[in-house]
């Protein structure tokens, strides 16, 4: 790693100087904290007894955009990166600190500063966190919309960073179609609002052009965020339909005519058959999730809007399909022992297979279709109606409300699993990627196939629009030591993500860049990357701000260990 | 050094598609993507400034431009590239003007979608170069949203396509740098549109209301209902005396004109939503004719009829009505006169369109009645007063950005060569 490029001592006094004794820290515990999120690469280091290989110089936690602003402007003039945090979510490693410097943990930058129910606008801090937010908009009777499964661990600050999406974003959008203008914090210590009125304002949408920078142009102190009225009634209904291929073209049609469903999640036959079996083995007959329920009070008679949130994500009997995807390895092969799923997973291009036909064969179900939608009483009945109509006519088989139920109820806890799989030795990851409805099942067949090379995997389709779709494919992969699950990992993004980008889809629908995509962003880009740098060096002359992120090379940066930030095509992203 | 510019802009382009405006402005047009960046590396090599001209629907700004100028001409760029009938996405030349699209997507049962009829005589090109707040549409969003992708050469001769995507997430949204920049970051050539299938039905109603207050809150609140229109306007009662006659509703009342557009339940559905919130407002059913004739205009290739506003303000929702009356005001108070309609609602607010008129003059004048100082006089009037009250000018800039966009121009254009005296002071 490299050393601190100021004395610790001299940049403990700065740091106080501005935020006071309490608000700083150097202890090794924290730095130790901040020096990661939740990429699953950086957890089979931490499995196996590595330090972290980058940890910051400092933490801080401001309280106001001034502070922020102070912060940066005295970095810049130390030479020292900075790096915002958020929930540390991320799964990209967005927040290592490759290059050292200091993280702002904004998590105490958290209020709800206004809400405008004229307006339909909400002026909210950067560090609150997403399940707050929603509670008290959903109190006050409004929904920002945006309900990601790390809703409970991420901030606003964290979803503008990496236009994020969240479960209804049919509906309601990604967050990056719901702002109305930031407050940042840019390179230069300067704060500006990126607010326009209307849109009245000429020259090119600065909201835009921040939103997704993942802390690399500036910080993000606070937001001006377009509202809906929360819902009075929400529809749920699970279908069943032959194929991906017949169900993505059942979406397809349904958004094209116009309609817009909150939720629409197709699950492929793989996920589709690991959804089904119960927890205990068997099939599921829906009528686990009573006490998910209690977490989940019905609407008051009378009053129309449903709980916006469930209780936490506190299922110690459900693990959700991914649990059930390792546990197939140790129940399902009899006289495998210990190392059952290890093996499984070793074998990954013959259990896709293999799975892939008993699914066929146990369910004879094809794929399993979930619809929800929301909003306006009168509008929502109507749309719902015309909804299920087509998805009938395009031919899917109308399961009722009660599959649509149980995903409700479950939709938190799933991705909170992943650690199971990590203490047995595997690992778990998740590619979300996108495209338009043209190249959509080249972009299905060719990354499967890519991954499925290396680990076993399955997808589901969700975020859909008019023009398109992504898909999000969970995958896992099991190798004998550290250096093994590494190469296999970096091997698995790298062949997923090129032949994401030869069949002419995103590397990213919206989890960001980060340290892990990095070095597939010229593929993303390529003579556009240049528009990045321009935006760079406007907004963030001295190369301060998280550097070593969305592929922006730190120019003077010392050769860090193995950086994957520097990393060519191929890298893998180490990091 | 002129006249090499020209014979190396014509070497590449074929002397038929340059000619010489005057002495140091020379008009080209070039035919592909690759000749206009051929185009930008001649006039770089110069040290001549490059200006984007679409439809022309507004003079080229060359105040302070002290160099030789290229007009670059996207006329001849007005070809389709890719027609995706499944993805609903539309590659076309910037060159090609809205009008020019709809004519190739109507036979298929496509359209660009609801936005004003008015702007599609623009080049496409144009209409994304250009941030207005009036290129707007309930059902569709504005229409830099419909943007999915755009190619672009940059002051350097580079090109750049930001690839389609329906969402991404993979750092800023690039072509936004493009958006809005009026050519001075880069010459779009082409953009990947998002397009609509023509809707099953529309509706039309025509409502009276007490007054503007009361038409705008029953536009919102069909909005928050989630009524989508295809087209709404309101108009003040003297904006609907000219247009309807003055027996179509009292002194200080208002007429709301509105068509719904989709399925045709949802449609339908739309409509209903809008009538009962005028209902709740305290509005009553107005002639369908009302309706029939301003959708009927909307969508006629005849000129508008009678002089064009004399200004435009926008304004979020909750200003609306304050901008209006403000504006109102503040006209009565120099002794004039106005009529005014509003337009393009969506959250995010609304346009406000005010014309000035002759009180004695009738209903019919075609020709503006205020000009020249006078015309000034109340307009600056009128402007101060509705920007008191929240509402803003279009074409202006948030000024405390310009260094950054200032910054912007040098990083990518360091000689300064497209379209200079644009977006400056
Ligand atoms: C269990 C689980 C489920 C998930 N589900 C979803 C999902 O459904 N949808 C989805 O989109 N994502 C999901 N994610 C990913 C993650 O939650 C999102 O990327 C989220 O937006 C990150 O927010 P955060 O506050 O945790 O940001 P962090 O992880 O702290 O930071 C993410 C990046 O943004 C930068 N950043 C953070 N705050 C700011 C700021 N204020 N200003 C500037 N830069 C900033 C950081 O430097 C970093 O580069 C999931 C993650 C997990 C672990
Ligand atoms: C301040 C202002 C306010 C306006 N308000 C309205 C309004 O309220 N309602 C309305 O309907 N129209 C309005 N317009 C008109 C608007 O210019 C047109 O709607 C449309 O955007 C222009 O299209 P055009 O093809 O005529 O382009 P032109 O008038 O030829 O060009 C407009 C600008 O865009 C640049 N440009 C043109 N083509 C390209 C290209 N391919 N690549 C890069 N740059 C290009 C030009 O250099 C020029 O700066 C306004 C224009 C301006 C400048």
């Amino acid at each position: 790693m490299a050393p601190p490029a100021v004395d610790p001592d001299r940049l403990r006094k700065e740091l106080e100087a501005i935020v006071g004794p309490r608000r700083v820290s150097m202890r090794p515990v924290d730095l130790d904290t901040y020096a990661r999120d939740m990429w699953p690469r950086l957890l089979l280091a931490r499995r196996a007894g590595a330090p972290p290989a980058h940890l910051p110089y400092a933490v801080v936690w401001p309280e106001s955009a001034r502070e922020v602003a102070s912060l940066v402007k005295r970095a810049r003039a130390l030479g020292v990166p900075i790096i915002p945090y958020g929930g540390g979510s991320g799964v990209c490693g967005g927040v290592v600190p490759v290059h050292g410097g200091v993280t702002l943990d904004l998590k105490r930058m958290q209020a709800l500063r206004s809400v405008r129910g004229d307006e339909l606008i909400a002026d909210v801090e950067a560090g609150l966190s997403g399940e707050r937010f929603e509670r008290d908009l959903a109190r006050r009777g409004f929904t920002f919309g945006n309900f990601p499964s790390s809703i409970y661990c991420s901030t606003v600050g964290g979803w503008l960073a990496t236009r994020a999406a969240g479960q209804l974003s049919t509906k309601y959008g990604k967050v990056e179609d719901r702002v109305a203008g930031l407050t940042v914090v840019t390179g230069t210590g300067e704060l500006i609002d990126t607010d326009g009125p209307s849109r009245a304002l000429g020259g090119p949408s600065w909201t835009q052009l921040v939103l997704g920078s993942e802390g690399t142009l500036g910080v993000i102190t606070s937001a001006r965020l377009r509202l809906a009225p929360a819902p009075q009634l929400r529809v749920f209904r699970g279908f069943e339909v032959g194929s991906v291929a017949a169900g993505t073209e059942a979406i397809r049609r349904v958004l094209q005519r116009g309609l817009r469903p909150a939720v629409v999640r197709l699950y492929d036959e793989l996920d589709t058959f690991l959804n089904s079996l119960k927890p205990g083995g068997g099939h599921g007959d829906g009528r686990d999730d009573r006490r998910q329920h209690a977490f989940a009070p019905a609407p008051l008679p009378g009053e129309g809007a449903l709980p916006v949130l469930p209780g936490p994500p506190a299922s110690d009997r459900d693990d959700g399909p991914l649990r059930r995807l390792l546990a197939l390895g140790r129940r399902g092969s009899r006289g495998l022992r210990q190392d059952a799923m290890g093996a499984l997973l070793s074998r990954p291009r013959a259990v896709n297979g293999l799975v892939g036909a008993v699914a066929e064969k146990l369910a004879r179900k094809g794929c399993r279709l979930i619809i929800g939608l929301e909003g306006a009483r009168i509008r929502t009945e109507i749309e719902a109606a015309l909804t299920f109509a087509e998805l009938e006519r395009a031919g899917c088989k109308d399961l009722g409300e009660e599959p649509g139920k149980q995903w409700l109820a479950h939709r938190y806890a799933v991705s909170y699993k992943m650690s199971p799989a990590f203490r047995d030795g595997a690992f778990v990851d998740t590619m979300e990627v996108a495209s338009s409805w043209e190249q959509l099942m080249d972009l299905y067949h060719s990354v499967r196939a890519a991954i499925g090379r290396h680990a076993v995997v399955m997808a589901h389709f969700s975020h859909a629009y008019p023009e398109g779709c992504s898909i999000y494919f969970t995958f896992a992969g099991h190798a004998d030591d550290r250096a093994g699950s590494e190469r296999l990992y970096d091997a698995i993004w790298r062949d997923g993500l090129e032949a994401a980008t030869r069949v002419g889809g995103t590397i990213s629908h919206h989890h960001g860049v980060g340290l892990l995509k990095g070095p597939y962003m010229f593929g993303e880009h390529r003579e556009a990357m240049s528009l990045l740098h321009g935006l760079k060096r406007t907004l963030d002359p001295d190369d301060i701000m998280n550097p070593g992120k969305l592929g922006l090379v730190h120019p003077h940066a010392p050769e860090v260990d193995g950086s994957g930030g520097a990393g060519g095509p191929g890298g893998g992203g180490r990091p | 050094m002129t006249a090499a510019l020209r014979a190396d802009l014509e070497q590449a382009l074929g002397a038929e598609h340059v000619a010489a405006e005057d002495a140091r402005e020379w008009r080209v047009s070039p035919g592909a993507a690759a000749e206009v960046a051929e185009v930008v590396r001649i006039a770089g090599r110069h040290g001549a400034a490059i200006i984007p001209v679409g439809s022309a629907s507004r003079a080229p700004r060359l105040r302070g431009v002290d160099r030789s100028r290229v007009m670059v001409s996207t006329r001849r760029l007005d070809q389709v590239i890719h027609l995706d009938e499944t993805s609903l996405l539309c590659h076309v030349q910037a060159g090609l003007t809205g009008l020019g699209l709809e004519k190739v997507l109507t036979p298929r049962g496509l359209s660009i979608g609801d936005y004003p009829p008015s702007l599609l005589g623009s080049t496409l090109g144009g209409l994304v170069a250009v941030r207005t707040p009036g290129k707007s549409s309930a059902r569709h969003g504005f229409f830099e949203d419909a943007v999915l992708g755009l190619s672009a050469v940059l002051a350097d001769g580079r090109t750049v396509h930001t690839r389609a995507a329906p969402r991404r997430a993979t750092g800023p949204d690039l072509a936004r740098a493009l958006c809005g920049s009026e050519g001075t970051l880069g010459l779009i050539t082409s953009v990947v549109l998002r397009i609509h299938r023509r809707p099953e039905a529309r509706f039309l109603a025509a409502f009276v209301l007490p007054g503007v207050d009361a038409a705008v809150a029953a536009t919102y609140l069909a909005l928050r209902e989630e009524a989508a229109t295809a087209g709404l306007r309101v108009l003040d009662a003297a904006e609907a005396a000219h247009w309807y006659g003055a027996a179509v509703c009292g002194d200080g009342e208002a007429v709301v004109v509105a068509a719904t557009a989709g399925p045709t339940d949802l449609a339908a559905c739309d409509r209903d939503l809008i009538t009962s919130a005028v209902r709740a407002e305290g509005g009553r059913d107005a002639d369908l004719a009302l309706a029939e004739t301003w959708w009927k205009r909307r969508h006629s290739a005849e000129p508008w009829p009678g002089p064009p506003p004399s200004f435009q303000l926008t304004a979020t929702p909750a200003r609306l009505c304050g901008a209006y009356h403000a504006v109102r005001g503040a006209v009565t108070a120099a002794g004039a006169a106005a009529r005014v309609h509003l337009s393009r609602f969506d959250a995010t607010g609304a346009v406000l369109f005010v014309t000035f008129v002759d009180p004695e003059a009738g209903p019919v004048a075609t020709a503006p009645v205020l000009t020249g100082a006078r015309e000034a006089a109340v307009r600056d009037a009128a402007l101060t007063a509705a920007r008191a009250a929240g509402g803003y000018l279009f074409g202006g800039r948030a000024r405390e950005l310009d260094p950054y966009l200032q910054a912007l121009r040098a990083a990518l254009d360091p000689d300064g060569l497209m379209n200079p005296g644009a977006l400056v002071g």
